[in-house]
């Protein structure tokens, strides 16, 4: 577990790094593509199959094709005059690992779980033997259409906003309008 | 296994810093773009990480809320670089700092 985890997540940090230093726009997506399938596998280890196979199929599959598209269709070279070892990067860095250490202190000040952990309200009623006995997807699918309907509902009315937004910004317009 | 629950919060703390770093650094807004999945990403893991350790379902619900809002953004903002590239511009924010039309 603990050896997968230590891949995963260091494929993960190297991909994201990637994203952000690579000099050419296609490294860029290549290394994003890395880092999600990463994600995925982390996502597995914190036993959730559903959003695993959503994150593959998803980003991995939609959402990078469509960028691979997009860098293919405009070609945009080499434009960066971005050198690694600019002072931008370089103050980008250091607020890189001062922003990990000021979340990373946030997230774990107090909260410990476990047996005798000291989250607000306990442990939930979703332990994951219990979850994967009745069925990931099964009970995903029950609090999506329950408890969490309204947002749902909310979600299909953004993905129609999105797409008639994207039809409207790719429409060619006529010259003088 | 609940010993990794700090390594999956700093990871998604890391995660989360070098997508906000690279908005801010890089002038590519392709590469921006990349930079805010990124960040969204991170966001999903933390989510995931304490729906799993809390014993809870919601956190797996919104990060798939999360992965829908990011799908949705990613087709608007591309179809918006496209717009930007056939009006004969260079993709560079640094040049399309004023967003007149």
């Amino acid at each position: 577990m603990t050896v997968i985890f230590g891949i995963a997540a260091g494929l993960a940090f190297l991909g994201a790094l990637g994203v952000v230093l690579s000099q050419r726009t296609l490294y860029s997506a290549l290394s994003l593509v890395v880092n999600m399938v990463s994600l995925a596998v982390l996502f597995l280890l914190l036993d959730a199959q559903f959003l695993a196979a959503v994150q593959i199929i998803v980003y991995a599959g939609a959402v990078m094709v469509l960028f691979v598209f997009i860098i293919a269709l405009l070609s945009p070279g080499a434009e960066e005059r971005v050198r690694p070892l600019e002072l931008r990067m370089l103050l980008g860095g250091v607020a890189a690992v001062v922003f990990t250490l000021v979340i990373g202190r946030l997230t774990l000040n107090g909260i410990t779980v476990g047996p005798r952990g000291r989250l607000h309200g306990g442990l939930g009623p979703f332990a994951p033997t219990l979850v994967n006995a009745h069925g990931q997807v099964q009970t995903l699918g029950e609090q999506l259409f329950t408890t969490y309907l309204l947002p749902f509902e909310v979600t299909s009315l953004l993905l129609l906003v999105a797409a008639v937004g994207a039809v409207y910004l790719s429409k060619r317009r006529r010259v003088g309008q | 296994m609940s010993g990794m629950f700090p390594g999956f919060l700093i990871l998604s703390a890391a995660l989360f810093s070098i997508g906000a770093v690279g908005v801010l650094v890089r002038r590519n807004p392709l590469v921006v773009f990349m930079s805010i999945e990124l960040m969204l990403n991170a966001a999903n893991l933390a989510l995931i990480t304490y729906a799993r350790y809390t014993h809870t379902m919601a956190g797996q619900v919104f990060a798939l809320f999360v992965i829908a809002v990011a799908a949705s953004e990613v087709v608007v903002g591309l179809a918006l670089i496209t717009g930007v590239y056939r009006s004969g511009r260079r993709l560079d924010l640094d040049e399309l700092s004023e967003m007149s039309e």
